[in-house]
């Protein structure tokens, strides 16, 4: 059966709405929402009563974790001052337009929701906030999946969407200077796993301008990368009147939220 | 034997280079003076911006900054090259020497320098041909930012959208700038021309403090918001206790380098 | 002259076996590096002259280059350096008795040089570090996944690491890895195969097992502070 993954809707309704159309038009009603409801977009409380709505299963995002409990998230999650400043007010935006419903919501969101062989991670196992890049290191990458004990891990936050496939996989260990004669040896054959990262529907990254998610249909193990197209000048101009950095806007229209993105793929703070 | 030259064209041309180049192949000594150009109707004239001089001085040491007003010793006019740039716009009416402004003729008296040379970028065969602009109605703000020291990734996100177009339409940007390893760039872009020209210069400052050196940014464009410019550089900058921090990590990683 | 360090952790206060060590090194061959990684203070002992020492090397001492270990994690945490953290873990597992004696252990002169102190070294391609990269408690031993090692690896991006949280010694080599990724995304699809180079993890023990590691040949010792002669036939030391 097909079941569709979302992520990182960050405030853009006009995005989450063409994105649950194309999901409605395709006859799925399966759909599990990896967090970041909110965050540099103009509409937090619509999405999320959206969201609530509609019943989507979701995780909590860096974003709404970080809403709930104050930027208690380190800053290095940032990729440059400017960044960071930029974070931070839409931040503060943000918290003084939730509402305290809205607010709670997101507090009880899970970290991350189990379904059979598939876990759906925000960021990934280890934290909200760790980035998951197609470029990572692949026993890096694997060490994930294989450490939550899952076959599929379905993750978002670097708003980039892929489907990476890790299999082949051995490692052979020796034992040095273990006091006997006999050199110990031993190979293991590593398990056949995947990555699937959903990409964002409301602040895209991968260098254009439509809204992404997947298609992950769990018979066939078929993964889609889906790209939908959204009233973009809406989003903007309702970014705009919020009295939001002008630069979103500017960004989100000539997609170039790829400037954006963070560089270092397995930097996880140490705090 | 003494020379002196006059070098005038539009912003962007690429004199400053050529210059540049000219110096490197002169045997002797060298001398440079840039004038500011004159306001035009409609047409607001480029900043006398001082990015010009300490570009080459960091690349020729040893440049004699005449519009300091000091003459060079007698020794030093010994078969030196003299370069006075002029940003102009127009070509001018005459060919040859003849074709100097007027003004630029009574501006050199100041100095004692009576050119003996005059080319044009667009006029004369000996300086190569860029396609330059047509500067009408140009807008163009400059910032002194000495003593100041960015952070370099907010540094990268700036250029770009400063260059995309997000701050109004950019035809040219050229600064010289401070990072906190000590490091003294020069980043230069030109509508025309594909990609930024990024170089580091020789200067390198040392790992404590903010240098005193020359560091501005010049933008010349169209529908410009400068107002949106300078709030997003000054969240660009770091603060004492950020570059303290950064300094002090790049100290202790010099240290610990050497203990081994 | 051979280039060799000296990996110690876990002294907990115990300036014997602190000075024992030291009068080990200065009969060791080589030009010795001494490294202590972590847990120089516990709960079981007062620690400050311990501390004292480390601060302040006797003339004939070798220089010692710390880290923070757990126990310093503890101290720092239960004293408020962390913000409004305190050392909850350790008072869920050992109990309230414990963080006190650890609290009356050390000083507090000494905790702002503890929390001056740096989370690894990463000297050549090689860390050392008290837990891991991840975590200053990550419990790192002969037999936990390779995949989990490597990934501890890669996170300090080094070839070998050097680990002292499970106060166990060995050396574990990991000599051939090999892993197909293939990503698809809106561009196409990418294939690789990563291979990974010879890399390994070094535990190094606590308190009087301890590890020298031979920089040029790559060959670690697990000594036992008091014993080194004894072992000397065992080929190291005829290095030189
Ligand atoms: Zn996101
Ligand atoms: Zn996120």
């Amino acid at each position: 059966m097909n079941q569709a993954v979302i992520s990182c809707l960050h405030a853009n309704l006009p995005a989450v709405e063409a994105v649950l159309k194309d999901i409605e038009l395709q006859g799925i009603t399966n759909i599990t929402c990896l967090g970041d409801l909110v965050g540099y977009g103009p509409q937090p409380n619509e999405v999320i009563e959206l969201i609530k709505e509609k019943k989507i299963a979701t995780c909590q995002g860096c974003w709404d974790e970080d809403v709930v409990d104050g930027l208690d998230a380190c800053d290095c999650s940032y990729p440059s001052q400017i960044a960071e400043r930029r974070g931070h007010f839409a931040h503060q935006w943000t918290t003084e337009k939730l509402t305290k419903e809205n607010k709670d919501f997101l507090a009880n969101l899970p970290y991350s929701i189990r379904k059979d062989k598939c876990l759906f991670v925000h960021g990934s196992p280890n934290s909200q906030h760790e980035y998951l890049l197609p470029d990572m290191d692949a026993f890096a990458a694997l060490e994930r999946v294989e450490n939550a004990k899952a076959e599929i891990l379905f993750c978002g936050h670097t708003h980039q969407p892929y489907i990476r496939e890790l299999a082949n996989g051995s490692i052979a260990v020796k034992v040095k200077n273990s006091g006997s004669k006999d050199i110990q040896k031993k190979e293991m054959n590593l398990p056949m796993r995947r990555i699937v990262n959903a990409g964002s529907v409301g602040e895209p990254r991968h260098g254009g301008t439509k809204a992404t998610y997947v298609v992950y249909n769990d018979i066939t193990n078929d993964v889609k990368i889906r790209e939908v197209e959204y009233d973009i000048e809406l989003t903007c101009k309702a970014i705009i009147n919020a009295g939001l950095p002008p630069i979103f806007a500017w960004r989100l229209k000539n997609g170039f939220e790829f400037a954006e993105r963070a560089e270092d793929a397995s930097h996880v703070c140490e705090r | 034997m003494s020379q002196t030259w006059i070098i005038s064209g539009p912003p962007g041309c690429g004199k400053t280079s050529w210059i540049l180049n000219t110096f490197k192949n002169h045997s002797g000594n060298c001398g440079y003076v840039r004038l500011g150009g004159y306001s035009e109707i409609n047409l607001e004239q480029a900043i006398n911006s001082k990015i010009d001089f300490a570009f080459l001085k960091d690349q020729i040491p040893n440049l004699l900054d005449l519009s300091s007003s000091k003459l060079p010793l007698e020794v030093e006019k010994e078969n030196i090259l003299i370069i006075i740039e002029f940003p102009q716009f127009f070509i001018p009416k005459f060919q040859g020497i003849s074709g100097i402004d007027l003004r630029v003729i009574k501006e050199l008296e100041i100095y004692n320098l009576q050119p003996n040379k005059y080319l044009h970028f667009g006029r004369d065969l000996e300086l190569p041909i860029k396609d330059t602009l047509d500067f009408k109605a140009i807008e163009s703000c400059s910032i002194d930012l000495k003593k100041n020291i960015w952070d370099p990734a907010s540094l990268n996100t700036f250029w770009f959208e400063l260059v995309n177009g997000a701050y109004g339409d950019v035809y040219r940007a050229k600064a010289l700038m401070n990072l906190p390893d000590g490091r003294y760039i020069l980043f230069n872009w030109i509508l025309t021309q594909k990609g930024s020209q990024y170089q580091t210069l020789n200067q390198v400052a040392p790992l404590n403090g903010r240098p005193e050196r020359h560091s501005e940014i010049v933008i010349q464009g169209k529908n410009l918001n400068f107002q949106l410019i300078k709030s997003t550089i000054n969240n660009c900058l770091l603060s004492d206790a950020v570059l303290e921090h950064h300094q002090a990590t790049l100290r202790n990683s010099q240290l610990q380098t050497s203990r081994n | 002259m051979i280039e060799r360090w000296a990996l110690i952790s876990g002294l907990k206060g115990d300036l014997d076996t602190y000075e024992l060590i030291q009068k080990d090194l200065k009969k060791t061959p080589g030009n010795i590096t001494l490294f202590v990684l972590g847990d120089m203070i516990g709960p079981e002992k007062n620690c400050n002259k311990l501390l004292h020492r480390l601060i302040n090397p006797k003339s004939n001492d070798l220089q010692p280059w710390c880290i923070y270990g757990w126990w310093e994690e503890q101290i720092l945490l239960e004293s408020g350096y962390r913000g409004n953290q305190r050392a909850e873990a350790l008072r869920i597992n050992k109990g309230e008795e414990v963080v006190k004696s650890l609290i009356n252990a050390v000083d507090k002169s000494f905790l702002d040089w503890i929390a001056a102190l740096q989370f690894g070294f990463v000297e050549l391609d090689c860390g050392l570090i008290h837990g891991s990269s991840k975590d200053v408690g990550d419990d790192l031993t002969l037999d936990t996944p390779p995949l989990t090692l490597l990934d501890r690896l890669t996170r300090l991006q080094v070839n070998r690491l050097f680990t002292a949280r499970s106060t166990q010694q060995f050396h574990l080599e990991l000599t051939e890895g090999i892993l197909n990724s293939e990503v698809h995304d809106l561009t196409g699809n990418h294939k690789k195969e990563q291979k990974v180079p010879q890399k390994a993890v070094i535990g190094v023990g606590a308190g009087k097992n301890y590890t020298l590691y031979d920089v040029g040949t790559d060959n670690t010792q697990f000594v036992r502070a008091g014993y080194q002669s004894e072992k000397k036939k065992n080929g190291f030391g005829l290095h030189f």
